[in-house]
C-alpha cells in the first residue's frame, strides 16, 4: 500500500509540474518528486542496497540537482515560463491522453513485477512519458531540462523491477552520469543567458534550412 | 592494457585542465593520442582476455572501431597542433581537457561488455562533446550545442529504457553482460526483447544520426570547430553504431535478427531520403558534408539491414566513411581559415587561387560521395550487391536514385567553391597552406585511396569475423 | 420517511451557515485579525430575511424564481446525503445524476435569472459560470464514477458507505486522488479561492457574486442560505469520500463527520489565505488538471482489477 501511494504522489506531482508556470515551483516540485521517489527502493526490496540507492537518490537529486538548477537561472530576471508550444490546456489534456495511453500499453505487456505493485510499470511509463511531453511542449530552456529529469525519475521507477539484479556500481554511475549531465546542461544554460540575454530557446531557431 | 587505453586520456585530460599554457596542453593532447594509438595497435597482434569481471574486454568489431577511432584522433590531434595557433588569447584548457575526456569515453564504448556499462560511456561521450561544439562562443554554437545536449540526452534516456527492458527479457538469466546474454539468448523473453531493441535503436539511433532523430546533426556538425567536426562525424557517430551492433549481436543469438534488420532497413532508407532532400541546394558547406553524415549512417544501416555480403559492406565503408568524412572536414577547416565564411557563395576559385586545398577539396568529396577508385565506392557497392542479391529491388533501386541525388548535390556545392570567382576577389592571406594542415588530410586521403585499391588481409579478416558476430556467414 | 425528511432539513438548515463562520474566522486568524462572529452568517441572512425587495422593470417571473429554485435545489440534495450517522431519507438507484443535476437545475436558473436583468456585468458573470463548471461537472462525475466502481453501486449513499477502514488499504491512493480533484470541483462550485474570490467587491473580477448583485431582500437571503447549503452538502460529500469512518457505530460517525466538517471548513479557510485567485484564463487550466487526476484515479482503479 506504501509503495502504491508513492507512484500516486510521484504522478500527482508529475501531472502538477506539467500544469505549473513558475520556474522556481517546478524545480522544488522536482525536488518533492525525487524525494518520494528515493523512499521507493525501501518500500519494494528493503535491504542494504536500498538504503544506499535512496540515499544517494536524496543527495543527488533532492539537494544537488535542484540547487543546481537554481544556480543556472540565478541570472533569469523573469522566472515565469512562457505559453507551452501548445497552451496550458492542451498540454495537460495531452498528458491525461499519454498516461492512459501508458496504462493502456501496462496492461497489454506480460510483465514479471512479482512482490511489486502492478502499478509500478503504468506509472513508471506515465511519468516518462510526462517527462517527455515537458521536454518536448516547452519553450524554456530550464524546463526542458526539468522534464528530462522526470524523465529520468520515470526511468528510475520501471528500474525498480531489477534492483535486486542489477550491480550497485551500474546505478550508481547512471546516476552520476545523470548528475554530469545536468551540470552540463546548467552550463549550456548560463552560456545561453550570456548570448540572448534570456533563457527562451525561440531565440535558438536560427539554424534551419 | 585495456585500463591503460581507458585511464591514460582520461589523466591526460585532468592534467591538461590544469595546466596553464595553451601550448603545453596541446603537447599533451598530441603525445596522449599517439601513446593511445601505439597501444591500441599493439592490440592487433593479440586480443587481451576479459577484465575487470567481465565489464570490460576486446573483441573483433571493438578492436576495429578503436582503431577506426585512434587513428582519427591522433589525425586531427595533429591537425589541432596547427589549427588553434592562431588564437593563443582564447583559453582551451575547457576545449583540450574535453577532447582527451571525450577520447577515453570512446574508448570505454568499444571496450564495455556490460550494456549498462555501455550506455554509461555513451552518454559520457555526449556530454565530454558538448563543451567541444560551443568553443567559440557564437550564438550558433550556443544554439547547436543545446540542441546537441538535450536531444541526444533524451534518446539516451530512451536507450536506458531499453537496456532495463533488455535486463527485463534477460530475467532469466539476470544480467545485460554481453556474453551471459550472447550464451542464454535462446531464453531471452521475445516480446521484452521486441521492446527494447526498439527502444535501444531509437535511443542510439539518435545518437547515431539516423532519421527521423538526426535533427540535432547538421547543426552540431556544422557549428563545432571543424577538427571537432570531424571527430563527431567520423569517430562518435560510430561508437553510436557500435551500441546498435551490440543489439544486432543479441538479436542474432536469440533468433531475431530479421526484426532488427528491418528496422534497420526502415531508418536507413529514411536516412537517405532525408539527406538527399536537404543536401541539394544548401548553402553552407558544413551543414552539406553534415547531411552527408546522415546519408553514410543511413548506408550503414541499410547494408546491416541487408544481412549477408551487406554486414561486410556495412562494416567496410564505416572504416572508409571515417576516414574520408574526417579528411573532408578538415579540409573545410582549411577552408574556413582561409575565407572565414561557411557560405558556398563566398568561396570561389579555389582550384585557381589554393589550388593545394582545392585539390583536397575535390578528393575529399569524390572520397565522400563513393567515387572510384576510392574505398566508399567499393564499400557501397558491395552494399548494393547484397541488395540484389536477396531480392529487394526496390531498396536498391531507391538506394541508387537517393546516392545519385546526393552525390549530384554535393558536386553542385564543391564545384562552386572550386570554379568561378574573379579577380577582384580578395581573401585572408594568413598562413595559407601550413604543412600541419595538409599533412594530417593527405594521410586521410591516403587510407581512404589505398583501401579502395588493396583490402590488405588483416582487415578482410577481421571484417569477416565482425561480421560473423553479427549473425553473417 | 416523513419525520426522517423533516428532521434532515432541520439539521442541515441549522447547520450550514455554520460553515461559512469557520471559513471566516480562520481566515481572519490566519490574518492576525479577530474578525467577525461564529454566528455573523445567521445574523446576515436573518437581517436580508427582514428587508423588502427591488424589483427592475427589465426583469421578470425568471428573476424571482431562480433564489427560491436554488434553496429547493439545494435542501432537496440534502435529502440525498448522509449526515454522519443519519441516513439519507431519499435513496434510490441512480440518485447521483439527480444529485448532480439539481444543482444543474439551480446553476441553470442562476445563469438565466443573470441574463434577464439586462446588465452586462451579470451577464459575464454568467458566461464565466456556464464555462468553468462544464469542466467541473464533467470532474465530478469522473469521482462519481470511480466511486461507482469501487462500490458497486450508483446509489449515493451505498457508494459513500463503502469506505470503511479496511478498504483504504487497497483503494487509500485512490481514493486520494478522487479527493484532490473533487477538492478543486468543491473550490470551483463554491466560488472559492482560486476559482472566485468571495470577498471582492470589485465587479470585473466576480464570477459568482456578480450574478446576484440585483437580487435583494427574501431573494437575496434565499440564495445566500442556498450556497451555504451546498458548501455544506457538497463538503459533506468531500468528507465522506475522505475519511473512512463506515462502519463505526452511528454516534461515532456522527462525531466523525462534525469533526470532518470542521477540518474541511478550515481548511478551506486555510486555501483561501495562503493563495490568492488565479488568473481567469488559468481557471479552465486548473480543471483540466483536476480532471487528469481523476482520470489517473479511475485508471488506477482499472488497473487494480475492481
Amino acid at each position: 500500500m506504501g509503495l502504491e501511494l508513492a507512484l500516486i504522489l510521484i504522478v500527482f506531482l508529475g501531472v502538477v509540474i506539467l500544469g505549473s508556470s513558475r520556474l522556481g515551483t517546478m524545480i522544488q516540485l522536482f525536488a518533492a518528486q525525487s524525494l518520494v521517489l528515493s523512499a521507493t527502493p525501501l518500500l519494494v526490496h528493503p535491504g542494504k542496497h536500498a538504503v544506499v540507492m535512496a540515499f544517494v537518490t536524496v543527495v543527488l537529486k533532492v539537494f544537488l540537482m535542484p540547487n543546481l538548477l537554481f544556480w543556472a537561472i540565478r541570472h533569469v530576471s523573469i522566472r515565469r515560463e512562457v505559453q507551452p508550444l501548445v497552451g496550458y490546456g492542451k498540454t495537460l489534456m495531452l498528458g491525461g491522453f499519454l498516461i492512459g495511453t501508458a496504462f493502456f500499453i501496462s496492461s497489454k505487456l506480460d510483465l514479471p513485477v512479482e512482490e511489486t505493485s502492478n502499478l509500478l510499470i503504468p506509472c513508471a511509463f506515465s511519468i516518462i512519458m510526462i517527462g517527455f511531453l515537458l521536454l518536448v511542449s516547452r519553450l524554456k530552456a530550464i524546463t526542458q531540462v526539468i522534464g528530462y529529469l522526470v524523465m529520468e525519475n520515470g526511468i528510475f521507477l520501471f528500474a525498480l523491477l531489477l534492483l535486486e539484479k542489477t550491480p550497485l556500481l551500474m546505478e550508481m554511475g547512471i546516476l552520476l552520469d545523470i548528475f554530469v549531465g545536468v551540470l552540463i546542461m546548467g552550463i549550456v544554460i548560463n552560456h545561453i543567458n550570456e548570448e540572448f540575454e534570456s533563457t527562451n530557446t525561440i531565440h535558438l531557431t536560427t539554424l534551419r534550412d | 592494457m585495456l585500463f591503460i587505453l581507458i585511464l591514460l586520456p582520461l589523466l591526460s585530460g585532468v592534467f591538461a585542465f590544469l595546466l596553464s599554457k595553451n601550448q603545453q596542453r596541446k603537447m599533451v593532447l598530441l603525445g596522449t593520442s599517439f601513446i593511445h594509438l601505439i597501444g591500441v595497435l599493439s592490440l592487433w597482434k593479440s586480443l587481451p582476455v576479459a577484465q575487470l569481471n567481465g565489464f570490460l574486454g576486446m573483441d573483433v568489431l571493438g578492436r576495429l572501431i578503436l582503431t577506426i577511432i585512434s587513428i582519427l584522433f591522433t589525425t586531427v590531434s595533429f591537425y589541432l597542433w596547427g589549427y588553434l595557433k592562431d588564437e593563443d588569447n582564447h583559453s582551451n584548457r575547457i576545449f583540450m581537457a574535453g577532447l582527451l575526456i571525450f577520447l577515453s569515453a570512446m574508448t570505454l564504448v568499444t571496450m564495455s561488455r556490460h550494456m549498462g556499462l555501455l550506455w554509461i560511456a555513451i552518454e559520457a561521450t555526449t556530454l565530454f562533446s558538448a563543451p567541444l561544439i560551443n568553443f567559440y562562443r557564437t550564438p550558433q554554437s550556443v544554439e547547436a550545442t543545446w540542441k546537441y545536449l538535450l536531444i541526444c540526452s533524451a534518446g539516451i534516456a530512451l536507450a536506458l529504457l531499453g537496456t532495463l527492458f533488455l535486463a527485463v527479457a534477460a530475467s532469466k538469466g539476470e544480467t545485460v553482460f554481453l556474453d551471459v546474454l550472447l550464451n542464454n539468448a535462446s531464453s531471452l523473453a521475445i516480446p521484452w526483447l521486441k521492446l527494447s531493441v526498439i527502444f535501444l535503436f531509437v535511443g542510439y539511433g539518435t545518437k547515431m544520426g539516423l532519421a527521423p532523430m538526426h535533427t540535432w546533426l547538421p547543426d552540431a556538425h556544422s557549428e563545432a570547430p571543424s577538427p571537432v567536426s570531424a571527430l563527431l562525424s567520423g569517430a562518435l557517430l560510430n561508437c553510436a553504431f557500435l551500441g546498435i551492433l551490440r543489439v544486432l549481436q543479441i538479436c542474432a543469438a536469440a533468433g531475431q535478427a530479421a526484426f532488427a534488420r528491418d528496422l534497420f532497413l526502415i531508418m536507413g532508407l529514411l536516412s537517405l531520403v532525408i539527406a538527399a532532400i536537404f543536401v541539394v541546394g544548401q548553402s553552407d558547406y558544413k551543414r552539406m558534408f553534415a547531411y552527408s553524415s546522415v546519408e553514410n549512417m543511413g548506408i550503414l544501416a541499410i547494408g546491416m539491414g541487408l544481412g549477408g555480403i551487406g554486414l561486410y559492406g556495412s562494416l567496410f565503408h564505416m572504416i572508409n566513411n571515417a576516414f574520408a568524412k574526417g579528411m573532408v572536414f578538415l579540409v573545410t577547416g582549411n577552408l574556413y581559415q582561409i575565407y572565414q565564411s561557411k557560405k558556398i557563395s563566398d568561396i570561389k576559385g579555389l582550384l585557381h587561387y589554393y589550388p593545394v586545398t582545392g585539390i583536397f577539396l575535390a578528393i575529399g568529396f569524390l572520397a565522400v560521395t563513393g567515387v572510384p577508385p576510392f574505398g566508399t565506392f567499393y564499400s557501397e557497392l558491395m552494399i548494393l550487391n547484397a541488395a540484389i542479391q536477396s531480392g529487394r529491388y526496390w531498396v536498391a533501386f531507391f538506394y541508387v536514385l537517393f546516392l545519385a541525388v546526393i552525390f549530384i548535390g554535393i558536386a553542385e556545392g564543391v564545384l562552386k567553391m572550386l570554379h568561378g570567382g574573379t579577380k577582384e576577389q580578395t581573401a585572408n592571406q594568413t598562413n595559407q597552406e601550413d604543412i600541419r594542415l595538409i599533412m594530417p588530410i593527405l594521410f586521410l586521403g591516403l587510407i581512404v585511396l589505398i583501401l579502395g585499391l588493396y583490402m590488405p588481409s588483416f582487415l578482410d579478416d577481421a571484417l569477416r569475423e565482425s561480421s560473423k558476430l553479427l549473425g553473417g556467414r | 420517511m416523513g419525520i426522517g425528511v423533516l428532521v434532515h432539513i432541520i439539521i442541515v438548515l441549522a447547520l450550514s451557515p455554520s460553515l461559512l463562520g469557520i471559513i471566516g474566522k480562520t481566515k481572519a486568524f490566519l490574518t492576525g485579525r479577530r474578525g467577525p462572529p461564529l454566528l455573523q452568517p445567521y445574523y446576515d441572512i436573518g437581517k436580508l430575511f427582514r428587508k423588502g425587495s427591488v424589483y427592475s422593470d427589465t426583469t421578470t417571473w425568471i428573476f424571482q424564481a431562480a433564489p427560491v429554485v436554488c434553496m429547493a435545489a439545494a435542501l432537496v440534495s440534502s435529502l440525498l446525503m448522509p449526515l454522519g450517522g443519519l441516513e439519507a431519507p431519499v435513496q434510490f438507484w441512480g440518485d447521483i445524476i439527480l444529485f448532480a443535476y439539481l444543482y444543474g437545475l439551480a446553476r441553470f436558473f442562476m445563469i438565466i435569472a443573470a441574463l434577464d436583468t439586462g446588465s452586462s456585468f451579470e451577464g459575464m458573470g454568467a458566461s464565466r459560470e456556464a464555462a468553468f463548471s462544464c469542466l467541473a461537472e464533467v470532474v465530478l462525475f469522473l469521482d462519481f464514477i470511480i466511486l461507482a466502481l469501487l462500490s458497486k453501486s450508483l446509489v449515493l449513499s451505498r457508494m459513500i458507505e463503502g469506505n470503511i477502514l479496511s478498504s483504504w488499504q487497497l483503494f487509500g491512493p485512490v481514493l486520494l486522488l478522487a479527493g484532490a480533484s473533487y477538492f478543486l470541483v468543491l473550490l470551483a462550485e463554491n466560488a472559492r479561492i482560486p476559482v472566485d474570490d468571495p470577498a471582492t467587491h470589485l465587479e470585473l473580477t466576480m464570477i459568482h457574486e456578480v450574478m446576484v448583485l440585483d437580487h435583494s431582500g427574501w431573494d437575496f437571503a434565499y440564495i445566500l442560505y442556498g450556497s451555504a447549503i451546498k458548501l455544506f452538502v457538497l463538503g459533506g460529500l468531500f468528507v465522506n469520500i475522505l475519511v473512512p469512518f463506515h462502519g463505526l457505530p452511528p454516534i461515532t460517525q456522527t462525531f466523525v463527520f462534525g469533526a470532518g466538517m470542521i477540518a474541511l471548513a478550515v481548511g478551506i479557510g486555510v486555501v483561501e489565505s495562503c493563495m490568492a485567485r488565479l488568473r481567469l484564463n488559468r481557471v479552465p487550466q486548473l480543471l483540466i488538471g483536476a480532471f487528469v487526476l481523476a482520470l489517473v484515479g479511475l485508471l488506477v482503479v482499472l488497473t487494480k482489477g475492481v
